[in-house]
């Protein structure tokens, strides 16, 4: 069977399904969305209005049987929050359904009358419109238990009232098997341009679909075997190993220690209260409350590294899921706040309100740099999402993100790239993050050079780690694997066990060349990577970005990190090289 | 001999070695002119535990390198230590301020790797 493309056009509220054009064959995931984006939407053309779209895509091996740590789906078009080109990927149920449906891709197009709400549901026999009307207003956690009763069991893709109300820092939601909203496609703000298609929620029924094509059985069954064992073998991803005992807020206390934890808006790089929010502290939690809470859950069935929790309440009872590392830095250390529960139940407040933890962490910093709050107030903290519940002026401030928050409130330390602020990793401690933050396509983003070690590429013995020299070199090698990576619909957190022991990387390569019937090798994986960043990077060219804003913020540049009283000094020029070849090949 | 007084944190299962569950945060005394190998040695840690080793937010040592034991340490120092199973990507490390000896190490030994058979190495 072909993979098809359903364009969905709410205007005239008709889908249409397409065979994959030869042009978009091999692509998956985030190579799918971004050649989408790339062809389909004006580069110029503004985030919410009529010609930009939504696409979704799941990854090349996503809803194939047994793939590990598999299931991401992608979500592209341009960025309200940066005008930039956005693909933003989350886990939960949608990927491997959409993808035993046989779509290789949903686009979603065009802008229904004035205030018509639409809930779609895509089965095998299509896709059918329904009136949202019931479920405007309110939240995630409510909407996924709504559509439950109707269509149990099913992917619940959808946005809280953050992307009703169009704000850039709107996310889109999956639901997780527990029919929770806790996995997010959370960068970006395309739940606000979901919103400007009249879109409420998707639901997608997978029943019955023909499920995924695999070209070479034998070679797939080869490389998920090889890619398996190397994940069950990893001390990093295997069971009890740090991710699947600790969760990504392992990272906390490390970087603490590192002295590269941003703090109170970026002001210092050591949380004196990090240990309290760190993923060992979680750990106790969980182990203290003995109820619903758990370590080492899986977001999506099939994941065999389980990184994801569920953090509980004081009685023991679910209180949210997930609590991530970026997610408990940007609410805790950069607003100088220590107090876990209160973490929790604002990441729960994002869930629900369908905002990126990242960038409401951060808004909620700078609100405090610009006196809204002190430091450290975390009831005060949490308060404020009742500001955007209820629609307020100040809600709708401080939902548009962290540039916006700081012109309302004359910040002038604004830790920004292109738009969207930074993660839980100060660049200029770490300066090797402050290379890819600057130059991503994406905005100010962890995710997109993402790798355990340098030997990747072709850079291997070639770094001298205190020297700014070669970091261009190796953001750029780092920026396409993991462009790749997230094209292939594998976690990220693959890449421990994939770059450690070479037959599970052999194994991952030859899971995605089994599917997809094509040949495949490492060297392939880097060049592919480096096809996506092209389009990704003349698309922003075009909507009007130049070198000059691959940029850190100013204050960086003049302003000592304690405690190793650092700058980020990285150099104009040396920035310019990651991205000099696209008009070179 | 005077002794001084070290502030520790201790992350992951090598808590156990201060009395810790997940996380142990307390001072320990040590004699003489101390080193961070002697700090390991009075709690018990051995090389196949321990992973990232830092002293006041310097990089002194990574999984599979043991080279921070002769690291001097000074009244008041902060030492963090992390058990072997605790996850950092290259990307989120790259450039950070590391110890001289780390850094020689890494020169002559090349760029370290996630030790996958922690136990049995
Ligand atoms: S490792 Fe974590 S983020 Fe990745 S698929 Fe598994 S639970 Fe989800």
């Amino acid at each position: 069977m072909t993979r098809k493309i359903v364009r969905i056009n709410m205007s005239n509220q008709k889908a249409t399904y397409e065979d994959v054009p030869k042009k978009w064959a091999k692509w998956g995931g985030r190579g799918m969305t971004s050649a989408i984006v790339f062809e389909e939407i004006p580069p110029t053309c503004h985030p919410l209005g009529p010609n930009n779209k939504v696409v979704i895509a799941p990854g090349w091996v996503t809803g194939t049987p047994a793939a590990p740590s598999s299931g991401r789906t992608s979500f592209g078009g341009k960025s309200p929050l940066t005008g930039t080109i956005k693909e933003s990927n989350a886990g939960g149920l949608s990927g491997q359904k959409i993808a035993k449906l046989g779509l290789a891709a949903i686009i979603l197009e065009g802008t229904p009358a004035k205030d018509q709400w639409y809930y779609l549901v895509i089965t095998k026999d299509g896709v059918e419109f329904k009136d949202a009307s019931d479920l405007m207003g309110k939240g995630m956690y409510e909407i996924d238990e709504i559509l439950w009763k109707d269509y149990p069991k099913t992917a619940v893709i959808g946005i809280g009232q953050a992307g009703e109300m169009k704000l850039s820092n709107a996310g889109i939601s999956v639901n997780d098997p527990e029919n929770k909203p806790g996995r997010y496609a959370g960068r970006g703000g395309l739940g606000a341009v979901l919103g400007a298609r009249g879109i409420k929620a998707i639901v997608i029924d997978d029943a019955g679909g023909p499920g995924v094509d695999i070209a070479n059985k034998e070679l797939f069954e080869k490389g998920r075997k090889n890619l398996t064992e190397a994940i069950q073998e990893h001390a990093l991803t295997k069971k009890d190993g740090g991710l699947n005992a600790y969760g990504t807020d392992v990272l906390m206390n490390i970087v603490n220690e590192a002295g590269g934890l941003p703090t109170r808006n970026f002001s210092a790089g050591q949380f004196e209260g990090a240990a309290k929010i760190s993923g060992e502290a979680i750990a106790e939690v969980v182990e203290k409350r003995d109820g619903k809470g758990m370590t080492g859950h899986g977001c999506h069935p099939g994941c065999i590294i389980q990184c994801s929790n569920i953090y509980p309440d004081e009685s023991g009872e679910a209180l949210v899921s997930c609590l991530e590392y970026e997610t408990a830095w940007a609410l805790g250390a950069n607003c100088g706040i220590d107090n876990l529960d209160i973490i929790a139940r604002m990441t729960r407040e994002c869930n629900d309100l369908g905002l990126d933890t990242i960038e409401a962490g951060n808004s909620i910093a700078i609100a405090m740099e610009g006196g809204l709050l002190e430091f450290g107030d975390a009831e005060g903290a949490l308060k404020l999402f009742n500001e955007i519940r209820n629609k307020t002026p100040m809600g709708r401030i401080l939902g548009q993100g962290v540039e916006a928050t700081a012109k309302a409130f004359g910040v002038h330390r604004v830790p920004t790239v292109k738009g969207q602020s930074m993660p839980a990793y100060e660049p200029r401690a770490i300066k090797g993050i402050g290379v890819t933050y600057a130059t991503s396509t994406m905005g100010a983003d962890h995710t997109s050079g993402y790798t355990i070690a340098p030997e990747i590429a072709g850079v291997s013995g070639k770094l001298d780690p205190l020297t700014d020299e070669g970091k261009a070199d190796l953001s750029l090698a780092f920026q396409a694997s993991t462009a790749f990576i997230d094209s292939s619909g594998y976690c990220l957190f693959i890449a421990f066990p994939i770059l450690d022991i070479q037959t599970g990387f052999e194994g991952m390569v030859d899971t995605v060349a089994g599917v997809m019937g094509i040949d495949l090798t490492g060297d392939d994986a880097i060049a592919l990577g480096k096809e996506v960043l092209k389009m990704e990077r003349l698309f922003n060219e075009r909507a009007g970005f130049t070198k000059e804003d691959d940029r850190l913020p100013e204050f960086m540049r003049y302003e000592k990190l304690p405690p190793h009283d650092v700058v980020w000094s990285m150099t104009d020029e040396e920035l310019d090289k990651v991205f000099a070849w696209v008009h070179e090949d | 001999m005077p002794s001084i007084t070290i502030n520790i944190s201790l992350y992951g299962d090598i808590a156990k070695h201060a009395g810790g569950h997940h996380v142990a945060q307390t001072e320990i005394m040590l004699d003489g002119d101390p080193t961070i190998g002697d700090l390991q040695d009075k709690l018990g840690i051995s090389a196949e535990e321990k992973g990232y080793v830092f002293k006041n937010a310097i990089l002194c040592d990574v999984p599979g390198f043991d080279a921070a034991r002769e690291e001097s340490l000074c009244e008041g120092d902060h030492v963090g230590i992390f058990s072997i199973q605790h996850m950092w990507p290259y990307q989120y490390r790259d450039g950070v301020r590391m110890s001289d000896a780390l850094a020689r190490a890494l020169n002559e030994k090349g760029a370290m790797h996630n030790i996958y058979k922690a136990t049995e190495e």
